[in-house]
């Protein structure tokens, strides 16, 4: 295969091709290495659990109320008419 | 109370929805739980004011986090307490996945490591790194909607999200070999 990329090259793009970031040819090529290579395959296991770790933990903080409640009053306040 | 007109129901469908990421922005760029508040509260009246700007029914997350960070820069980012901006091309962190590779190839301890400490982390990192780091991995914004919001070619949000997640795996991985929570290296130490 003409196309294949090697080990360095799959793992700089690693974190870009599990966040949809890569062309599809680009994605395919990673794709087929991670088939074919084991060592990589587990790295990008690795990248995965960093990735979504640091989506989960951001989700739990929420606005508080309070805010939400002066922001809703300040908007209020914008839209009353004069 | 008069009707709320087309526009302003639109705005409260679509733009309240979100304020819950920008609070999250907000105190990630901040470090500051008062001035976050302030921060929000200012980007959701700027972009009440300019809602004609934004096309209804596109990315509106993607708009306010623009309008929040823009506001940040302007208004809060306090330039002369800055330190001189180190040169980020040259941070070259080394990549942990060979540390670790015996003992948590899946990389299983992220997880376990208490949230706040990944905040941390995360607060600890250059604000450059940072606000990346937080758009795209934290927020879920496409590198390309980064690249317009920050003025910076996609490029340059590409190496700087690279540095910012090997630069935050390395200091996750030594808050984990500190803590116990993974044994450290064998040889090392």
């Amino acid at each position: 295969m003409s196309d294949a990329i090697d080990c360095r090259e799959a793992r700089d793009r690693l974190q870009d091709y599990l966040k949809e970031e890569l062309t599809v040819e680009r994605a395919a090529q990673v794709a087929a290495h991670l088939e074919r290579c084991r060592h990589c395959f587990s790295q990008a296991r690795f990248e995965e659990s960093f990735l979504l770790m640091l989506r989960i933990k951001s989700q739990r903080t929420c606005c508080p109320n309070a805010l939400k409640e002066r922001i809703l009053e300040a908007l209020r306040a914008e839209r009353e008419p004069g | 109370m008069a009707e709320p007109t087309t526009a302003e129901r639109q705005f409260d469908a679509e733009a309240l929805p979100h304020l819950d990421a920008l609070y999250r922005v907000a105190l990630r760029l901040t470090g500051d739980a008062s001035q976050a508040e302030d921060l929000v509260q200012d980007t959701m009246l700027k972009a009440y004011r300019s809602w004609r700007q934004y096309r209804p029914g596109t990315n509106a997350k993607g708009w306010l986090l623009t309008i929040l960070r823009n506001t940040f820069i302007n208004d809060y980012r306090r330039r002369k307490l800055e330190p001189v901006a180190t040169d980020l091309e040259a941070i070259e962190p080394h990549a942990i996945y060979r540390n670790i590779e015996e003992v948590d190839p899946e990389g299983a301890f992220f997880s376990q490591i208490v949230d706040e400490k990944v905040l941390e982390a995360v607060d600890a990192l250059p604000p450059e790194f940072r606000e990346v780091l937080v758009l795209s991995d934290m927020e879920g914004m496409s590198y390309a909607d980064i690249a317009e919001a920050l003025h910076i070619p996609v490029g340059t949000v590409k190496s700087r999200l690279f540095r910012g997640r090997r630069l935050l795996q390395a200091a996750l991985y030594e808050y984990a070999v500190e803590t116990g929570i993974i044994p450290a290296r064998k040889g090392a130490r």
